[in-house]
């Protein structure tokens, strides 16, 4: 048995930090915390309601576009405000291109390198590779020499002695298990799918100004005019730049990331025995279809799946939601509350920095623990993949059902470390091939005269009530993301977030049930302790959003291994 | 292959070959084509494109340490946009990034012994990059990496650089953590470090052009580029958005959006009356723009927010006005009701007083004597 | 009474000086602060992209705001060449104990709690301090517009001299300030106004008219 600190986890968004027990060359025990606070639910009271996405938009830069949309569907929930359906579907561009970018960023850069040995692509043979490659897609890309000017590049970069980014990680170690072949096209493709996020997400800069943080949201709809007649506007030149690079997106998604994702899981299928997590899965569903603001109308079915059984979908009740403060830094009882009458008052008790290790029988996060019916639930791509599959969504039964037969697994695969990877691939897919249908009905609404873009009736705070609550949700690229806000007097008067990460990365509750994360390290092997790789793939498989660090801890408080460079 | 990164003696020996950017699949011609690019964005005369590709091509590539506090890692993201040169080419060739959580393939121990081997055999010559702000309430705890203060890590590693670029608005004044009440105490790099040499690059997030032309003059020149009284380098923030604005004619000529989608706002009229900061922010937005030069927010149809300004989180809000609340009255109330109330109360009072005046008698003075 | 009347001449108070810089300020702060407010909350009245709307009105302010400001600075150079009425003493009274006693007594008048309303040759105790203030609120609008206007030229003379008052005030915050005093002095001018009328109607100095003419009526030395 054994303790180990490994701090911080990098390639994730935030600072997180992980302890868990080693027993006998598996993982028996899991801590996770955040060791990050900024306090901007306190920033956002007695600010105008109007401008609370401008502010929570910051919440993450990486799922950048996430919190402004939750924000905005709060604030408008609160003020019952119906959007225009242009509107609409601008948001579900947005939403959509934010999707299939984030996730294959998270597969190529910051999961890949769990999986994908940089180093070993040196070894790799050319024209074995490109046949490789040519088996799995007919990608343009796939000649041997092209292949072979990635390699001499990262030979030469090698060569040069100082690895960058790359230095220190964990090449060589017995859990790497691509042949060399695969490590290079994944290589290869790690460096193409760089330049390709930068090009599919001017989709954003056309519609919003920019990426990250779009600036274009607004309460009530969108502020990028649409006007076929206008040089300022969304115009048929914008629309078809818009329809090109959606090709460009479906068509890497398709010839590339898929065959990867797949070539790849080929060589792992032991992971889809690992990493299974709590079993209740929580989807809020997304892609609104018309403007009617109901859940029936979402493309992705919103639900809730409990214990891992996909024959019945329990609906959501908002009010089930609650937060406890039980394990995380904050003022307040242990009891879960609701996170309309939450406060976030931090209080730190965990040990002065610097420290090595926290004492995880006390507060330890400074994440919260969010349960629905009192149950941890993971979210995520995951969660709504097995929603949509089990309330038979036709484009998700396909999609999984082809990816299964693919790696010749069954349905119980899918809840695990390698089951959360494919649904990111699955859910990636699905939403790059229906996102040109929304571009579609954008322009056909166009083409009928409609021009709206913001209803501004309620615009003016003179217009609201004294007081309004309401709650925004949205199905980020990491999963089921609300916003719940209390308006009094024309201000915010309190504002809660509970996002994705804080159910997945969730500490213990004040019953000692486990958070995702936590529960989904239980029972993890471990090769070797110094290097906990293992740790990096599950934790990764979530696509955490804060920034964390991993320890592991001896229950019998065993001595603190340091782990070193080997 | 941990151990081959100690190895310097063979990256010595690699510097400096004239076809080191050929090696990496760039053209010289494309190569030049993006030093006189270079030059451009930072306003300097063509004559120096030379000199740049020189600076570019030794080997000698200056490691870096990219810090993330108190951050949403949207600046990490926006380098992740780089065009010219892309992100690929800054972290593989131009730069040696040895330290930066989000991308970086080591975690934890492994992670932070790149972070220190760094900072002593290359002690006052890498260049640290901060994202995030500092806390600096509960002994450091609000943020905490590898177990120390990011207070801590910031004294360590900017005390010891070369030169700290901040990228983003809260690396560079506090930004939103810092916004009131700052709960956690949050403060920019200047201020959390007062000793170390610190040039901002502000904004929400920082343009990555602006950083990689910061990144190329320090190169270029071996200084820092010259900066305004807030510690922003000149070329990027010398000049006022509303000064540069594509929208600035309809201002001048009196057209406004007056609300969102009328015939104004999708004919492209000035976006003022919206609560648009361009009139009080200095950035390059108008001419550089953002993910290579597709869009910004004026030209999407959205005012521009200040973000580049310091404290812009309390002083350019509330977003859709056009001047801050004054302190102590609700949101509603601007400072154009507050000022007609006064006067009004104004001219009330002394209509009384008047009109009690009027009835009085035997009030009168007796006149001014001569003294 | 009519022995006092008898007694009355007219005296030169308000010399050339006094007067023009009194009706340029006036000019320039009405000037100023509808071309403020239009600033500030425009109404649409450019019909095509190639009107210059805005842009009059702009320049109309700038202009007002230097011969405003050259109005002010003039006065205030005159606070120390002028006659007694004009020197910088008469407008802090409070400096001396003569002047605090009229102070109160003035004061006392205004409230109803005193029936005798105040005799001065040149300002009243309460006006001399208001303009005092007035001049100061001068001051600061000066500095805030000019520190304003000379963003547009980050680096030029104005605006290194302005440099300080970038570190005191957020660019936001300087906009406020701005405003808001220009609210200050439109209430200042509602007092001013009523203020004369009542002190030419009480005082019997002719007050009104010697802003024109220089002269106020002044009972001779007994």
């Amino acid at each position: 048995m054994a303790k180990i600190v490994v701090d911080p986890i990098t390639r994730i968004e935030g600072h997180l930090r992980i302890q868990a027990e080693v027993n006998g060359g598996q993982i028996t025990d899991a801590w996770s915390s955040s060791t990050m606070f900024r306090g901007i639910e306190k920033i956002l009271k007695g600010r105008d309601p109007r401008d609370a996405w401008y502010f929570t938009q910051r919440f993450c830069g990486v799922c950048t576009t996430v919190h402004s949309i939750a924000s905005i569907r709060a604030v408008e929930n609160a003020l019952n405000v119906k959007i225009p359906l242009n509107a609409e579907l601008i948001r579900n561009l947005i939403i959509g291109i934010q999707v299939v970018q984030d996730h294959v960023i998270h597969f190529y850069h910051l999961h890949a390198l769990d999986w994908v040995d940089v180093v070993s692509a040196l070894k790799a043979d050319p024209s074995k590779t490109a046949a490789l490659a040519a088996s799995l897609s007919d990608w343009p890309l796939n000649s041997p020499t092209y292949f072979k000017a990635v390699q001499d590049k990262v030979a030469a970069f090698v060569k040069k002695g100082r690895l960058g980014p790359f230095a220190n990680a964990y090449w060589g170690h017995p859990a790497y298990k691509l042949p060399p072949e695969a490590n290079l096209m994944a290589t290869a493709h790690y460096l193409e799918a760089l330049d390709w996020q930068r090009e599919v997400i001017k989709i954003q800069a056309i519609l919003g100004s920019k990426n990250p943080h779009p600036q274009t949201f607004l309460v009530g709809g969108m502020a990028i005019p649409v006007d076929p007649n206008s040089q300022n506007a969304l115009n048929a030149d914008k629309i078809a730049e818009i329809g090109q690079l959606l090709k460009k997106a479906k068509e890497f998604v398709e010839k590339v990331y898929i065959p990867d994702l797949l070539a790849v899981a080929s060589f792992y299928k032991e992971w889809a025995g690992i990493g299974g997590g709590v079993g209740n899965y929580m989807s809020y569903g997304e892609y609104p279809l018309d403007n009617s603001g109901k859940p029936e109308k979402l493309w992705f079915p919103q639900g809730i799946i409990l214990g891992k059984d996909l024959s019945r979908v329990y609906p959501i009740d908002q009010k089930k939601i609650t937060e406890s403060v039980a394990h995380s830094w904050y003022e307040g009882g242990d009891a879960g509350v609701h996170p309309w009458d939450e406060q976030t008052e931090a209080k730190y008790t965990g040990p002065k920095p610097p420290y090595d290790m926290i004492d995880t029988n006390q507060k330890y996060s400074w994440v919260k623990s969010p349960r629905y019916d009192g149950k941890a639930m993971e979210t995520g791509p995951l969660a709504t993949i097995l929603v949509a599959y089990a309330s038979g969504h036709k484009g998700a039964k396909g999609a999984v059902d082809l990816v299964l037969g693919k790696l010749g697994v069954g349905p119980e695969a899918l809840f695990s470390t390698l089951g959360r990877t494919a649904a990111r691939g699955i859910e990636t897919l699905l939403v790059a091939q229906e996102l040109p249908k929304w571009l579609d009905m954008l322009v056909a609404n166009v083409a009928g005269g409609d021009l709206a873009i913001h209803n501004g009736e309620k615009w003016d705070p003179a217009t609201w009530p004294a007081e309004a609550a309401g709650y925004g949700w949205h199905n980020a690229p990491r999963g089921a993301l609300g916003h719940w806000i209390r308006i009094k007097d024309q201000k915010i008067a309190n504002y809660q977030a509970v996002v994705p990460s804080t159910w997945n990365a969730s500490p213990r509750d004040e019953k000692g049930q486990r958070g995702p994360y936590e529960a989904a390290l239980v029972g993890t092997p471990m090769a070797d302790p110094n290097k906990p790789l293992e740790i990096l793939r599950t934790i990764h498989s979530f696509d955490p959003c804060l920034a964390c660090a991993v320890h592991l801890v001896d229950p019998n408080g065993g001595e603190l291994l340091s782990v070193k460079v080997l | 292959m941990a151990k081959k990164s100690d190895d310097h003696d063979e990256m010595k020996q690699c510097s400096g070959t004239a076809g080191f950017w050929e090696e990496r699949g760039v053209s010289r011609r494309d190569f030049l084509k993006f030093c006189t690019a270079m030059s451009a964005a930072l306003a300097l005369p063509v004559s120096l494109a030379p000199k740049i590709a020189e600076a570019l091509e030794s080997d000698s590539r200056p490691s870096v340490i990219w810090l993330e506090f108190q951050s949403c890692t949207g600046d990490t993201e926006a380098l992740l946009r780089a065009a010219n040169p892309t992100v690929g080419e800054i972290v593989l060739d131009v730069l040696s990034v040895d330290y930066a959580e989000t991308i970086m393939a080591a975690a934890g121990y492994q992670a932070e012994e790149a972070k220190h081997k760094t900072m002593k055999e290359r002690g006052g010559k890498y260049i640290a990059i901060v994202e995030g702000s500092i806390p600096t309430g509960a002994n450091g705890a609000y943020c905490c990496i590898g177990g120390k203060s990011a207070l801590e890590i910031a004294r360590e590693v900017c005390g010891g650089a070369m030169a700290t670029i901040t990228v983003g608005t809260c690396a560079s004044y506090g930004g939103i953590p810092a916004a009131a009440p700052n709960p956690t105490g949050a403060m920019g790099v200047k201020d959390a470090v007062p000793g170390a040499t610190v040039i901002n690059l502000p904004g929400c997030p920082v343009n990555t052009d602006n950083l990689v032309a910061t990144v190329v003059h320090l190169l270029t020149f071996g200084k820092l580029p010259a900066v305004d009284g807030k510690g922003r380098p000149q070329f990027a923030y010398g000049k006022r958005i509303h000064d540069n604005c594509e929208r600035r004619p309809h201002f001048d000529a009196g057209q406004y959006v007056e609300a969102w989608g009328d015939q104004a706002h999708r004919k492209g009229h000035c976006l003022y009356k919206m609560g648009c900061k361009g009139p009080e922010t200095f950035h390059n937005c108008p001419s550089q723009r953002y993910n290579e030069k597709t869009a910004w927010p004026v030209s999407a149809g959205h005012g521009c927010a200040g973000c580049s300004e310091p404290y812009f989180w309390d002083s350019m809000t509330p977003l859709y006005k056009r001047l801050p609340n004054v302190p102590g009255f609700g949101i509603e109330t601007t400072a154009d009701t507050i000022g007609l109330g006064l006067a009004a109360a104004t001219a009330a009072a002394f209509g009384v007083h008047g009109v009690v005046s009027a009835f009085r008698k035997g009030d009168e003075s007796e006149g001014a004597k001569e003294e | 009474m009519a022995d006092h009347k008898a007694c009355l001449y007219e005296k030169y108070v308000w010399e050339v000086p006094v007067r023009v810089t009194h009706w340029v300020n006036m000019l320039s702060i009405v000037v100023l602060a509808v071309t403020g407010i239009i600033i500030g909350s425009p109404r649409t009245l450019g019909l095509s992209g190639s009107d210059y709307v805005m842009g009059w009105v702009r320049f109309v302010h700038f202009t007002a705001a230097y011969a405003f400001a050259v109005s002010v600075a003039a006065r205030i150079w005159w606070m120390f060449r002028g006659n007694r009425y004009a020197r910088w003493r008469e407008f802090f009274p409070v400096i001396s104990s003569g002047g605090r006693a009229r102070l109160w007594e003035t004061f006392k008048y205004y409230t109803f709690l005193n029936k005798k309303a105040p005799h001065e040759v040149g300002h009243n105790a309460v006006a001399a301090s208001a303009y005092s203030l007035v001049f100061l609120l001068y001051i600061v609008m000066a500095l805030t517009g000019f520190s304003l206007y000379a963003e547009h030229r980050p680096g030029s003379l104005m605006h290194v001299v302005m440099t300080p008052l970038y570190t005191l005030f957020s660019n936001q915050g300087m906009r406020l300030t701005h405003h808001m005093v220009m609210w200050l002095l439109i209430g200042f001018v509602i007092n001013h106004i009523y203020s004369i009328w009542l002190m030419d109607i009480k005082e019997r100095g002719g007050v009104v008219s010697s802003i024109f003419s220089g002269y106020k009526a002044v009972q001779r030395k007994e």
